[in-house]
């Protein structure tokens, strides 16, 4: 079982390495803001997994604040980026 | 076989940060530097410290990444103007180069030399039923070290007057576009009431298990800043007196419990045992409330500072 668990959190971990090619990439500020999403959901995925493992489940705790923060940065991307987009008077 | 993970956490967590270093582009950079506060947050649990663990997760992840998105805004606003692209001079690189090596070498001998027995470990677990809490760091945060603790809620608030002296006040009265989008709108009333429940939970939590003031008043902020961010901006539609009022009370709240304990013969932060459980939890709330109100408050200014095509707002009327 222990090594199931350690093999999911390897796969895990390894989906953000590939996740990282896009922040290095990606053309656009949205390209790198959804993978932040993506890092931030794995991030908690990962927790979640070492919690079993660990048998620790004060890592759940870790993985409720990464999930209900999560939400912040898209909606600061939407309101603050949108904005200064279409009125372009700078 | 779990060293495969660890091992894996700590090349990428290196890795990131000299990546994060090295970026040749602002947005590069400050994505990078959300990986590196995940991989961070990571470490940190798989370490066993889930405080630090929630505290980067909060911080990092929420207050910082609002902060830089903001920031990165206005600098490729400037960047697409053609002004303040200008590099700093030779000298001062060198200087905060300089002081940056200073800094860390001093750091690097603070922890070099471990004292013999473990430090102040067995101590502190020892005198647990003394201090009204059941969690170790807790303890030591709200009950032996206390004065440190209320220097750091000072420091939160030094920063926001830093703000106050440097720029106007009038800065945090221009809200972002208001939300008119349905689906948004339903987003940020939603999450709110879910993220000032969640922080709640972690100040009560910070009795017995990790959690605590500082994590719960990132996300008391998180959910102002929402507010803010959806066009109810709450901190600067608040009457003056109030708003003071939540600045100072927990800085103002930890001095007078300080005074009241000397003035009763004891030290500064001696809590009498019976009522220590109860004053720490006050203490926490009012702490958190003052934290939280300062971090709206910071990002209301720093918003309100780069939005220059915001009309004038007009406080509501309730």
């Amino acid at each position: 079982m222990n090594g199931f668990f350690i093999g999911v959190c390897l796969f895990l971990l390894l989906n953000i390495c590939l996740g990282l090619l896009r922040v290095w990439r990606g053309p656009t500020v949205a390209d790198r803001l959804l993978t932040t999403q993506l890092f931030g959901t794995t991030g908690m995925a990962i927790l979640i997994v070492l919690a079993g493992y660990l048998g620790e489940l004060t890592l759940l705790n870790v993985a409720i604040t990464f999930n209900v923060l999560a939400v912040l940065l898209v909606i600061c991307f939407v309101q603050v980026w949108k904005p200064g987009k279409k009125g372009g008077k700078a | 076989m779990s060293l495969w993970i660890d091992s894996l956490l700590a090349v990428l967590a290196v890795f990131l940060a000299v990546r994060c270093l090295l970026a040749p582009t602002l947005p590069q950079c400050v994505f990078l530097f959300f990986a590196f506060g995940l991989t961070l947050a990571l470490a940190w649990a798989r370490l066993g410290a889930v405080d630090v663990a929630i505290a980067e997760a909060a911080i990092a992840a929420g207050f910082l990444g609002v902060l830089l998105i903001d920031a990165l805004r206005d600098f490729s606003r400037s960047r697409s103007t053609g002004e303040g692209g200008d590099r700093p001079s030779r000298v001062s690189q060198g200087l905060v180069g300089a002081g940056v090596l200073v800094f860390l070498v001093v750091a690097i001998e603070a922890v070099w030399r471990v004292p013999n027995g473990g430090g102040l470990t067995a101590l502190a677990a020892d005198n647990l039923p003394q201090s009204g809490v059941d969690h170790p760091v807790t303890a030591v945060l709200l009950n032996y070290r206390s004065y440190d603790t209320w220097l750091e809620v000072g420091v939160v608030l030094m920063a926001l007057l830093a703000l106050f002296a440097t720029g106007g006040r009038e800065y945090f009265c221009r809200p972002v576009v208001r939300a008119v989008d349905p689906l948004l709108r339903q987003v940020i009333l939603l999450f709110t009431p879910v993220l000032f429940l969640v922080g709640a939970f972690l100040l009560y939590l910070g009795k017995t298990e990790p959690g605590g003031a500082f994590q719960a008043a990132v996300l008391w902020g998180a959910g102002g800043i929402l507010l803010h961010l959806g066009g109810w901006p709450v901190f600067a539609s608040m009457a003056p007196w109030l708003r003071h009022l939540l600045l100072t009370a927990g800085f103002g709240f930890f001095l007078l419990l300080g005074f009241l304990f000397m003035a009763g013969g004891g030290a500064l932060f001696e809590y009498p045992l019976a009522q220590a459980g109860l004053l720490i939890l006050v203490v926490e709330t009012l702490a958190a409330l003052s934290i939280a109100a300062a971090l709206t408050a910071i990002f209301a200014y720093f918003n309100g500072m780069s939005a220059e095509s915001a009309e004038p707002f007009t406080p509501a009327s309730s």
